[in-house]
């Protein structure tokens, strides 16, 4: 009689190998900056292990949840009207000349500029707000998308608008279905970096106006030697920065899989 | 004089005006301590070149600018090759290092200061972690980008590795560290003002920051407008630069 021989099915690996020396360099990483803090850093220093402590702390903190709120709320609404305002102002510059030339002077200078010298203008102007919070954010926010909008509308293919005015389309429907559709990977470059000079933008002016925020909720439990608690909130800053990156980055390649372009400018 | 030119620079001149004269018309009906005319501005800015505080708080900055950049690159672009030529090391890291770069990294600047103090360190610290992401991340994607029939031909002219990184790593990966050190220079002004405001104040932080605490506003204007001219500047010596190398593409 044969002897059947039983092979159990191969366990799927339940981490892929290529992961795996990401996960050691993590857990080096973690040990090192552990070691190092507890070894040569007054014991206030935030460590890993100091910070899983606090974690569970923080998360119910009803102070730490309105800051968060109160930041990324700032940063949706002023991404929000920087996407309509700076996509109207891209599209304006990028399908016509004339209105390019004379905006070209203020949308690259005011992109240019390290968007933080504005700080102090912009509480005069506003107050120390909310208000000034949000004007910092679409200030950092507005142009990057303008910029990169006017790019995307100045490169649509002059034969595919020709096609479209020897069919006698009307010129709403080429800009909806030409000049935006040919844009929009570079709307998506530009709100990849609209996202991270925001959260730059809220950042900075909380620490400036001293308004409530992630900001402040930071700066607040650093001076009172509280760097676990600061450092959570860190995280959250860097998490929505990440994951905003990771959605724009999903979408992309997810509509737009034809289109492959280098990193945009800075 | 000629037609296209009055096209080409005409609408800009207009706008320019326009913007000038809002400007002037805010100046004017407006309380000081919230806008100054453009010629107040120029004046006070007159004033303090003459008092020679602009010329030293701008080199104080400049100062800091210099060292925390030079760090950045001497330090970035080393790492960025060594990265491209490990991949093991590269795939290890390369996660941590996105998430260093899409994390705001002036949220930093409270724990640099509860750690260093006020000195002149923190400060070249901030504007290094400003700078360094973008020179590191290019010089990695640039070394990765070469071919590996390059380093194939190297290999089997038992080349040294000291000699493949000079003759062949080194040059093909120039130009994309130097598009690194063009985005480098636009954060690290930003990181150069955001030290001078939020750590010790000096340079033109410092003439920023007391302008704005004595409603000054003819000196904030004055001082905004030479971060403004400086960062333009800085930037077009980065676009030169890159245009510089940029014919070592292959």
């Amino acid at each position: 009689m044969a002897e059947a021989v039983l092979v159990a099915p191969k366990a799927k690996a339940f981490v892929s190998p290529k992961a795996l020396p990401r996960i050691y360099a993590g857990i080096a990483i973690i040990l090192l900056w552990e070691i190092v803090v507890r070894g040569f850093a007054p014991s206030y220093v935030a460590t890993p292990s100091g910070i899983v402590a606090a974690l569970p702390r923080v998360v119910v903190d009803p102070a730490f949840l309105s800051a968060s709120a109160l930041t990324l709320a700032a940063v949706t609404e002023g991404l929000l009207i920087s996407i309509v305002l700076g996509t109207l102002l891209g599209l304006i510059m990028g399908r016509s000349t004339i209105a390019d030339r004379a905006l070209r002077a203020y949308v690259n200078g005011c992109y240019t500029i390290p968007m933080i010298v504005v700080l102090p203008l912009v509480s005069l102007w506003f107050g120390y707000s909310g208000a000034a919070r949000l004007a910092t954010i679409v200030f950092a926010a507005l142009f990057s998308i303008t910029v990169n909008v006017a790019d995307g509308a100045r490169s649509v293919p002059r034969e595919y608008l020709e096609v479209a005015r020897s069919f006698r389309s009307g010129s709403w429907r080429a800009l909806f279905e030409i000049v935006l559709p040919a844009s929009a990977p570079y709307f998506f470059a530009g709100m990849r970096l609209a996202a991270g000079r925001a959260l730059i933008g809220a950042v900075v002016a909380e620490f400036f106006t001293a308004i409530p925020g992630l900001g402040l909720y930071i700066l607040y439990n650093s001076r009172i030697f509280r760097h676990n608690e600061a450092f959570v909130a860190v995280l959250l800053l860097g998490a929505f920065g990440a994951g905003f990156d990771g959605f724009i980055n999903y979408t992309t390649r997810r509509y737009l899989p034809w289109y492959h372009r280098d990193e945009a400018t800075e | 004089m000629n037609r296209a030119l009055i096209a080409r620079y005409a609408p800009a001149a207009v706008s320019l005006l326009i913007g000038v004269a809002a400007w002037d018309y805010g100046g004017r009906h407006m309380s000081h301590a919230f806008l100054v005319t453009p010629f107040d501005t120029i004046v006070r800015m007159v004033q303090l070149v003459l008092a020679g505080e602009l010329v030293r708080q701008s080199l104080s900055s400049l100062a800091l600018f210099v060292v925390g950049f030079v760090l950045a690159l001497v330090v970035g672009a080393p790492a960025g090759l060594l990265l491209a030529r490990l991949p093991a090391l590269r795939r290890a890291l390369d996660l941590y290092i996105m998430i260093i770069y899409a994390t705001p990294l002036v949220a930093l600047i409270p724990f640099i200061l509860s750690l260093m103090g006020f000195g002149f360190a923190p400060k070249v610290l901030v504007v290094f972690l400003f700078a360094v992401f973008p020179i590191l991340y290019n010089t990695v994607e640039g070394a990765r980008s070469i071919k590996p029939e390059l380093i194939e031909v190297a290999r089997s002219f038992r080349t040294d590795e000291w000699s493949l990184w000079r003759e062949v790593m080194v040059p093909y990966t120039l130009p994309f560290t130097m598009t690194g050190v063009r985005q480098g220079i636009g954060r690290a002004l930003v990181g150069m003002i955001a030290a001078e405001f939020f750590l010790s104040s000096t340079g033109l932080g410092q003439l920023i920051m007391v302008a704005s605490q004595n409603f000054d506003t003819g000196a904030l204007l004055a001082a905004i407008s030479v971060i403004v001219a400086l960062g333009i500047a800085l930037m077009r010596l980065g676009v030169a630069i890159e245009n510089r190398f940029a014919r070592w593409r292959v």
